[in-house]
């Protein structure tokens, strides 16, 4: 067995060209759901489920540069999982493409909650 | 440009008016901003009071909208069990005067003091609830779980999220309508039959073209008699719609709209009266794509509203009105609609209604007007900016699975 380090250990996940119709995709990390988004040439991961109600964020979009949740379109930044107007934010993932192929970290990065009147 | 005002008065303090504060005081306003509600609780939202509040999934602390401690370090002036009843203007100068007698001088005043829930006559009792505020929320809360048989007077999106959180307990329900299906006018024919058949999958016995005759408390629970049949329930809920609340408005002079109700308003949400605003369930806003005034009672509504208000105070621009949208979460499903409903419009399907999992495109000259969505947050999100900007879609291409919607826009922009 290898053991737990403080490092990322990166899993794959899918091939980058799964990603490129839809631009979302739901995948499985280490047991938990996460949803991958391609937005513009970059690709960012969350935790599936909203932090709001649950809904699948997989099954949302991307758009103006923001992952919309299907469920109330809480809007998303893909870098730091912040939900515009809103206090709660986004489990992130670190995503690394290496060879064309997806992989992602499956602990969720640490984001400092921000103070939600503090941004516009 | 007008100077920014010194001091904003709020009455009511629902959606719009926190909207409106909070991103006055982000924003820099620095002025003096008080707020009068008239209920005794900390503004909260109501979305959920028909959901998760009242299946108990979300407490007093989940739906509030304005937190009195962000008050408190915001300098924002709330004052709870404080009605208002009338505002004299001399220009742009205001005095609201309070129900004790007690007047405050005003620079601006926002008025967003909603609609509550229409009463039918001689209907009421300790087996009866109306629900619209989180005291009725309360007391339904408390009643539904220990009723073996709830029966439901509308089926509107009130109705029908009772309905649904009641099944959601176990509870048996009945729901009478008194249209010939639910949603009609809003959702037409063909997606309120659909809307209908979830609710009976999901054991509500739906009666249509139901026209209520008398209602009779009885001493184990309450007796409905309609034209055509009775139900017997533990509980009743009478949710057929709401009644804004204007009088405010008309005591102070302001126009309000003749057949809807609620205060007329231009597309910033001004009033006739100079420095006084209506914003939310009680604004009847011009909607210059539509040529006419519009009032809508859904939550997002209210949150652009305040918005706007906010933008006009600060001297900012305000966005034009926008399609209006609302959610709707019933069992296991998220329903969303966004546009205007119209009747000659034809469907245009994109997924399978047979598996709840579609989006439905009420299509007219060439052009999407509205969306009713199950599970398909993404596609209203598309369809919104599609009808928002007028532009022709080709109906093969919304049912066409393969195409993306936001494409099309891209495709028009580029």
């Amino acid at each position: 067995m290898i053991p737990e380090t403080a490092t990322a250990e990166w899993v794959a996940v899918a091939p980058l060209a799964e990603l490129q119709r839809r631009k979302k995709k739901q995948v499985d990390v280490a047991g938990t759901a996460v949803a991958l988004f391609l937005v513009g040439d970059r690709v960012f991961a969350f935790a599936d489920a909203c932090v709001h109600k649950g809904r699948s964020l997989a099954r949302g979009t991307v758009w103006k540069g923001r992952v919309v949740c299907p469920g109330h379109q809480w809007m998303f930044d893909p870098e730091t999982g912040r939900a515009d107007g809103q206090e709660d934010c986004q489990p992130v993932h670190d995503v690394r493409v290496v060879d064309g192929v997806i992989h992602v970290d499956p602990r969720p990065r640490r984001v400092r909650n921000p103070d939600p009147q503090e941004r516009t | 440009m007008t100077p920014t005002p010194a001091t904003l008065v709020a009455v009511g303090a629902g959606q719009a008016t926190a909207t409106a504060v909070r991103l006055l005081r982000r924003r820099g306003f620095d002025g003096r901003l008080v707020v009068l509600g008239d209920e005794p609780h900390a503004p909260y939202q109501r979305p959920p009071l028909s959901k998760e509040y009242l299946r108990g999934e979300a407490d007093r602390d989940d739906v509030t909208v304005l937190d009195p401690a962000w008050c408190e370090s915001n300098d924002v002036d709330l004052r709870l069990g404080t009605r208002a009843e009338r505002i004299s203007s001399d220009g742009g100068a205001h005095r609201v005067h309070l129900a004790g007698g007690e007047e405050l001088r005003a620079d601006a005043v926002l008025l967003a003091t909603g609609v509550r829930a229409r009463r039918l006559p001689g209907v009421a009792g300790d087996r009866v609830v109306y629900l619209r505020t989180v005291d009725d929320a309360d007391r339904l809360r408390a009643l539904l779980p220990s009723a073996e048989r709830v029966a439901i007077i509308g089926a509107g999106l009130i109705g029908s999220e009772v309905a649904a959180s009641a099944r959601d307990l176990g509870v048996q329900v009945a729901c009478l309508e008194l249209a010939p299906l639910p949603l009609l006018g809003q959702l037409g024919p063909r997606m309120a039959r659909v809307y209908a058949e979830m609710h009976r999958e999901n054991g509500v016995d739906l009666r249509l073209a139901q026209h209520v005759e008398a209602v009779t408390e009885t001493p184990s629970g309450v007796f409905v008699r309609t034209a055509d049949g009775a139900v017997e329930a533990d509980l009743l809920v009478v949710a057929v719609g709401a009644v804004p609340n204007d009088e405010l408005a008309r005591a102070s002079g302001l126009p309000v709209d003749p057949e809807a109700g609620g205060v007329l308003v231009d597309a910033e949400c001004r009033t006739a009266a100079e420095g006084v605003f209506a914003a939310g369930d009680i604004a009847s806003r011009f909607d210059p794509a539509a040529g006419r005034h519009v009032r809508v009672e859904h939550s997002d509504n209210a949150t652009r509203q305040g918005t706007a208000v906010a933008r006009a105070l600060l001297g900012q621009s305000v966005p034009a009105p926008e399609p209006s949208w609302f959610w709707s979460d019933q069992y296991e499903y998220g329903l969303q609609f966004v546009g205007a409903p119209r009747p000659d419009a034809e469907v245009v399907v994109r997924g399978s209604v047979d598996d709840r999992d579609f989006a439905a495109f009420y299509v007219a000259d060439g052009r999407i007007h509205a969306a009713f969505a199950v599970d398909r947050g993404g596609d209203v999100t598309a369809a919104r900016e599609l009808i928002a900007r007028g532009i022709p879609v080709p109906e093969a291409a919304l049912a066409d699975e393969d195409i993306d919607l936001l494409d099309l826009l891209d495709a028009v922009e580029a």
